[in-house]
């Protein structure tokens, strides 16, 4: 099966792709047992609160500024099974779209009841959930000024190291979507959309919390021909 | 009958320059986790076993690259992979770019046809620019990476030193990754 949903390394409007991606064909082989296995996480290296940002970082009886959302969801495999035991880590900027990073170069302010990064291992039906603060959109130098849509940065460890991922979520709806080089490094216009959160009211709390929701689904075992493999390699 | 209809795999993207958050919080002085993962790949690592492992990844300006998370993985002495153990998340240093691993060396197991596995560590790397992770992997000896390899590929030949690092006393390892150019090392796709 060619795929087309996941992005292409170089892509010319990414600029810092051009030089940060091979330029010769990568070697395809059939994965072995170092690619079948992986690393497990228990519950043990989770504290109770590693899932609230609005809490994890704040000091006690405060709170960060921004709008506090719900971010929830279901992993699976590619045949819908859903996935428990699965790590996920997530980081992201503040409302007002600044990093907990000494390499952040805006001015924008910290905020001191703000940490950014929360964990997680999906229950046993493959669920997650993160209460955490709506992040702001922020500059980056790419062609010129350029500004990165609101997202929530996701890294996942499945079963094994074929799973592997790290990838993004963006909200519905925000309109710098459309022209953010790295979504479109993705061939396929639909499989764009799955990196989309969608607004979900049935997980809003005491009208004061919004939610949204984002499913997520890891590879499987079979090899995937990207678009740019060429026949005989 | 129809196939059963397969869900897409969420696309990637890339971790950005700041991956440190959310993966290395204490680099950032954030201290709420109880632990960060993957510090060390093995327990109790004698001074006897250890190996060091350093090195660059360098872009195609030839510069290396400050930002790059690596994840290392790799089976036991006895060539056998186990979930507790084995696994190592290292961040390229934030001024020079270098990265360091101390590990033991993976081991080689008697495949079921009688052949001995190769004894390789797989390097899976994340950083700004790269929309997917790039994935490597070092090999100690020639012989396992050609038992391994040129099978697959007759066209790789003439750079199958780039999965060889460099080494004096074999306890030492110098592992450079060249994204580009002359050196350019060889990634995998699975
Ligand atoms: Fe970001």
């Amino acid at each position: 099966m060619i795929k087309k949903h996941q992005p292409l390394r170089k892509f010319h409007d990414y600029k810092s792709s051009i030089s940060r991606s091979p330029n010769k064909e990568p070697l395809w082989i059939n994965s072995s047992s170092s690619e079948m296995s992986g690393p497990l996480f228990s519950e043990k290296i989770i504290n109770k609160n590693d899932n609230d940002l609005t809490l994890n970082f704040s000091k006690i009886g405060e709170k960060p500024l921004g709008q506090e959302i719900f971010v929830h969801g279901f992993v699976k495999d590619e045949n819908g099974n859903n996935l428990k035991n699965v790590l996920i880590e997530i980081w992201q900027a503040n409302a007002g779209g600044k990093y907990r990073h000494q390499n952040d170069p805006s001015n924008i302010k910290l905020d001191e009841n703000f940490g950014g990064c929360g964990r997680f291992i999906t229950s046993s039906d493959g669920y997650y959930i993160f209460k955490t603060i709506e992040p702001g959109a922020y500059p980056y130098p790419n062609r010129g000024t350029e500004w990165r849509p609101r997202h929530i940065h996701f890294s996942l460890f499945g079963s094994m190291f074929l799973q592997r991922l790290i990838t993004q979520m963006y909200f519905e709806g925000d309109p710098l979507i459309k022209s953010c080089p790295m979504v479109n490094s993705i061939p396929d216009i639909n499989a764009r959309k799955l990196l989309i959160g969608r607004l979900d009211l049935s997980k809003t709390e005491n009208e004061k919390i919004l939610g949204y929701r984002f499913d997520i689904v890891l590879r499987g075992k079979e090899q995937t021909f990207f678009e740019n493999k060429r026949e005989g390699l | 009958m129809n196939e059963p209809k397969k869900l897409i795999d969420t696309p990637s993207q890339t971790a950005g320059p700041f991956l440190h958050i959310g993966c290395t919080p204490r680099i950032t002085g954030i201290n709420i986790f109880k632990s960060e993962l993957g510090l060390i790949p093995f327990q109790d690592i004698s001074d006897n076993e250890a190996i060091n492992i350093k090195g660059k990844i360098y872009d195609g300006n030839n510069e290396p690259i400050i930002d790059a998370m690596i994840e290392t993985w790799q089976c036991d002495v006895n060539g056998n992979y186990s979930s507790n153990q084995g696994f190592a998340r290292i961040v390229t240093d934030l001024k020079t770019g270098e990265y360091q691993l101390k590990t033991i060396r993976p081991g080689n197991k008697i495949n079921t046809d009688g052949s001995l596995s190769a004894s390789y560590i797989t390097f899976w790397i994340v950083a700004r620019g790269m929309n997917r992770p790039l994935i490597t992997r070092m090999y100690f000896l020639e012989n396992d990476l050609k038992n391994d390899l040129v099978l697959n590929n007759i066209k790789i030949e003439d750079r199958l030193n780039t999965l060889i690092p460099y080494t004096e006393d074999k306890k030492n390892f110098i592992f450079n990754i060249y994204l580009q150019g002359k050196k350019e090392t060889i990634f995998f796709e699975f």
